[in-house]
């Protein structure tokens, strides 16, 4: 590659900002204009609805526009999962959200949280978290992907998703506070019930998926790929919907050019960006963060806390039998029994390293993660790259004898427990139901 | 409270405490239970509650379930409308009779007897236009099958055309066209030609006796269908030999053996068939200059010079999928998304990428300026709670499969104790991090993202880590295949999910129980319903027999 131009001339340097600027404005999914970005410097009020509206839009769970999506089989439901009941927020609660959610990523300028709540000012301030929050990450990549036009059929192959807890409650009026165990007895037959509908209605989803990538083998032009998606076979039946697809495609190409565009111009950007941070006055004061009682993350904390108490209870149960059994049976044994021993401790070493990389930062990246795109091929035909089937389903497999062992030893905990406390009562006899 | 044990009222909930706890569905009892309150809150139902106290159920074992059906509720919905997607697809496909193509051009008749030149392919979308089988009606001589008849005649019931590229949709037109358009700028059949085409459709008339022969109650439809599909093909395949192009020279055999060898794989191709294919193929091969080359992509021009009346046309993926192509703006607007996508995804190295990061770098340090930065934000601990939440489940299944072990020698066994040693470690190790996040929570007060998660989560699976945006591909090979896939996915999400209602259910309700003091009938109904809710979690009964629709 050849050298870049990277001095700036004066002259140039005129005409290098605002093509970055544009680029970024083209590129961000809802972007405000060019203009705005100026304006912004000169922490103008008229540019403050937009910014507030982008960062809203940025920061919040799931951007509203779901247009991109087609429903694929099995996937969860957008986790935080009521865009109507966060899309039309007034712009008070569109500020709370952004001025909150930055803070919880840390944002760390003070002059945020003292922005006023109903929009109309704090532009300059809120240029600077949004390329706070660009610098950080790459937040442009993870916009676009967010709503890209899917193509093909997808289907998640990793539980991240979730996992997820389902996200904002909405609210909810308590009618009162007591209700019957039996309320939720029947809140849990329900759910069981509607997972039950949700398999067989996912049975069929995949047969028919099944048949319209047979049906339709050898017709795309991709031969990787080989037939066509639904979404593909859908765009030649209908031509209007696929004329609506191809322009959505065709913007989110525009969108894409402009995110490289921005891409190769962004240097100056962020040289002009601090001379926007040199502009807003100094931050004086310590910050105080204002005391709020943690409420979800700190249970979340507790009980990994607690799991993790008892398996280092049950491991230390476990080890101190079998290496005092061990002790004894090798007590004897002489010097060449060292080098193996030290042989099986570095291999141990290894194999546990491995595992914990599968937990750690960037540890991800061996497990399969995402949607991926069905494509039927008939067992071997296609070499290329991709990931098979069968060896998801074997992990899969693995995975739920996992899941099913832990849930059978929580249950029998449970009956334990609740065995021990009824059994204390005198004259009570406890007798277990059938099959359990 | 109700009265004494045996008051009157809901028989259920008062036999509850004399009879041994049998499993009595928990939908039905609580069937009857919501039947007595209605909505299931507040009001005095006085049938069948009298002998369970209303507890205080606390309000977030509550919002869990909620939230949880609504979850389900919510898969289901998106479900359901892919399925009405799907389900439509597969049905008959009908043109839409107030949207004539743009380019539709005006069709010429004559149908019937005239070996209908085959027209250059040049435009760049094409149009499927089909003549329905006449479902329930006798094959007529003029209707596509009837064009066996008379030799000569171009054997194709399909007529696949081009229009120039304004419109990019592909639809089913009614009516074959045929004609002006299709006119080759010069050609006419030649008589070699004709004669091929001649033992082409004798071929095919075979085969159709053969087929008809074969067929059975798949019904009058299904015969035509795999007749219409056998006709296609040798028919395509004889298409190309006679099509005229610009292009000379150019192998049209690069459309056929795909397409033969497609075809031989579509379901119930008798040996007819592959004798007519092979035909065709030699044909093609033996076509050299004449080889008509289709632009890459194009297929297969054919009139329906049938004179079947005009048909309502119908169309089904079962039929005719395979013959579909998409338009090419869109194939070129799809490649020109992945390209890009490539291009974004990847990262570059160089001088500018090295100048942009320090900038960055830079820009960021000066935003934290002026405060002690206390690494850890909210976002930061929730992720690396949840990190921590995951090594528990994994040392726990590693531990799981060291104790289930059986070593065969003192080195597995003193592996095996190694590990176990090396997972306590480990379990410590992380304990240690989370207390000290725990502190650092309490110290600085963070306070997490108020209403529930942050979209922090997402960047921990999606994609994972940098690369790839843009969708890699999941092969699979069976209809079963696929099915299993999700019905796993589904089942191993449930069962996380009811792992995480069991532990809540745990700590909410197990107290509850320990702290009831009346230790009278109301209690006992509690401690019944806990059981059932705790205890009898249907492990199989989700297990869905797997179902070829």
């Amino acid at each position: 590659m050849g050298r870049r131009r990277r001095r700036v001339d004066p002259a140039d340097a005129a005409g290098a900002l605002p093509a970055a600027i544009t680029a970024l404005s083209r590129a961000l999914p809802g972007g405000p204009s060019a203009e705005t970005f100026r304006r912004a410097k000169f922490d103008r009020p008229e540019a403050a609805p937009a910014l507030w509206r982008l960062l809203f839009h940025v920061l919040s769970p799931r951007p509203a526009d779901d247009a991109a999506a087609l429903p694929t089989p099995g996937s969860a439901p957008p986790t935080h999962a009521r865009p109507s009941a966060l899309s039309p927020a007034s712009s008070k609660a569109q500020a709370r959200l952004v001025k909150s959610a930055l803070r919880s990523q840390g944002y760390p300028r003070r002059a945020l949280v003292q922005l006023p709540e109903d929009g109309s000012q704090g532009s300059r301030e809120l240029l600077l978290a949004l390329s706070w929050l660009l610098a950080r990450g790459p937040l442009l990549e993870r916009l676009l992907a967010q709503i890209r036009v899917r193509l093909g059929d997808e289907m998640p192959v990793c539980e991240c998703e979730v996992l997820a807890s389902p996200g904002p409650p909405a609210p909810r009026v308590e009618a009162d506070g007591c209700v019957d165990i039996r309320h939720l007895q029947w809140l849990m037959g329900k759910l069981r019930f509607g997972w039950r509908n949700l398999i067989t209605s996912q049975q069929e989803h995949c047969a028919l998926l099944g048949k319209v990538h047979s049906y339709t083998r050898g017709c795309h032009s991709d031969r990787s790929l080989g037939h066509l998606s639904v979404t593909e076979a859908e765009l030649l039946r209908d031509p209007e919907g696929g004329r609506q697809l191809l322009r959505r495609l065709e913007s989110e190409n525009a969108r894409l050019e402009a995110a490289l565009e921005w891409r190769r111009r962004e240097l100056v950007f962020w040289q002009w960006m601090d001379t926007v941070l040199d502009a807003c006055p100094p931050e004086a004061s310590q910050p105080t963060f204002l005391p709020r009682i943690p409420e979800r993350g700190a249970g979340e904390l507790e009980l990994v806390a607690r799991e993790l108490q008892a398996l280092q209870e049950e491991l230390q149960a476990v080890v101190e039998t079998r290496r005092a059994a061990w002790e004894a049976r090798v007590g004897g044994w002489g010097p060449g029994w060292k080098a193996t021993q030290r042989a099986s401790e570095e291999a141990v070493r290894q194999e546990l390293t491995a595992l914990q990389r599968a937990w750690e930062r960037g540890g991800g990246l061996a497990q399969p993660h995402g949607p991926h795109r069905l494509v039927r091929s008939e067992a071997g035909t296609l070499g290329g790259p991709g990931l098979r089937a069968t060896e998801v389903i074997k992990a899969l497999r693995s995975r739920e004898a996992c899941l099913e062992a832990a849930l059978r030893q929580l249950q029998g905990q449970c009956r334990q427990e609740l065995a021990r406390l009824v059994g204390a009562l005198p004259g009570f006899i406890w007798i277990l139901p059938p099959g359990c | 409270e109700g009265a004494g044990p045996s008051g009157g009222g809901g028989g259920a909930a008062n036999c509850e405490q004399l009879l041994p706890l049998s499993c009595c569905p928990p939908a039905a009892r609580a069937g009857k239970a919501r039947a007595a309150e209605g909505a299931g809150a507040g009001g005095g139902a006085p049938r069948g509650r009298r002998g369970v106290d209303r507890r205080c159920v606390p309000p977030r074992l509550l919002a869990e379930l909620r939230d949880a059906l609504d979850a389900c509720a919510e898969r289901q919905r998106q479900l359901e409308r892919s399925l009405r997607v799907s389900r439509r697809l597969l049905r008959v496909w009908y043109a839409d009779p107030g949207h004539p193509p743009s380019s539709l051009r005006p069709h010429s008749e004559p149908r019937a007897g005239r070996p209908r030149p085959l027209p250059s392919c040049r435009s760049s979308v094409t149009r499927l236009s089909l003549q329905a089988p006449r479902l329930g009606s006798a094959p007529n001589p003029g209707g596509p099958w009837g064009l066996l008849g008379p030799p000569g005649r171009a054997a194709a019931a399909l007529c696949l055309r081009r229009e120039p590229a304004e419109t990019p949709a592909l639809e089913p037109t009614p009516g074959p066209d045929t004609n002006e358009e299709a006119r080759p700028p010069a050609r006419t059949p030649s008589p070699q030609d004709l004669k091929e085409l001649e033992l082409l459709t004798q071929a095919l008339e075979k085969a159709v006796r053969v087929r008809k022969g074969l067929s059975k109650a798949g019904g009058r439809d299904e015969a035509p269908s795999r007749k219409s599909r056998s006709i296609v093909s040798p028919a395509t395949t004889a298409s190309v030999p006679p099509r005229a192009s610009g292009q000379a020279g150019r192998r049209a055999s690069e459309t056929k053996p795909p397409r033969g060898v497609r075809q031989t794989t579509v379901p119930a191709k008798g040996l007819p068939e592959l004798r007519l294919l092979s035909v065709g193929d030699q044909t093609c091969k033996a076509r050299g200059a004449q080889a008509a080359k289709p632009e890459p992509g194009l297929r297969d021009q054919q009139m329906a010079p049938s004179a079947a009346p005009q048909a309502p046309e119908a169309f089904t993926l079962k039929q005719k999928g395979i013959l579909l192509r998409l338009p090419m703006a869109f194939r070129k607007a799809a490649s020109q998304n992945s390209r890009l996508w490539a291009q974004l995804s990847s990262t570059e190295t160089g001088d500018s990428m090295d100048a942009t990061t320090t900038a960055k770098t830079q820009f960021l340090r000066k935003m934290q300026s002026g405060w002690p930065s206390s690494r850890l934000c909210a976002a930061e601990v929730e992720a690396e709670v949840g990190r921590l939440r995951k090594a528990c489940s994994l040392l726990r299944q590693r531990m799981g499969e060291e104790l289930t072990a059986d070593p065969v020698d003192w080195m597995q066994e003193y592996h095996c104790l190694l590990t176990l040693e090396g997972l306590q470690a480990i379990a410590g190790q992380c304990l240690h991090r989370l207390q000290e996040l725990r502190a650092a929570v309490m110290e600085h007060q963070l306070a997490p993202w108020p209403e529930g998660r942050l979209p922090s989560a997402p960047s921990s699976c999606g994609g994972g880590a940098d690369s790839i945006w843009s969708p890699q591909l999941l092969l699979y090979s069976s209809t079963q295949e696929l099915q299993t896939l999700a019905s796993l996915r589904l089942r191993v999400a449930m069962l996380d999910e009811q792992i995480h209602l069991e532990k809540v259910l745990m700590a909410e309700l197990l107290p509850l129980v320990s702290t009831q003091e009346p230790l009278g009938p109301p209690w006992l109904a509690l401690c019944r319903a806990v059981h059932s809710l705790l205890c009898e979690g249907d492990l199989k009964a989700a297990r869905v027999t797997l179902k070829l629709f």
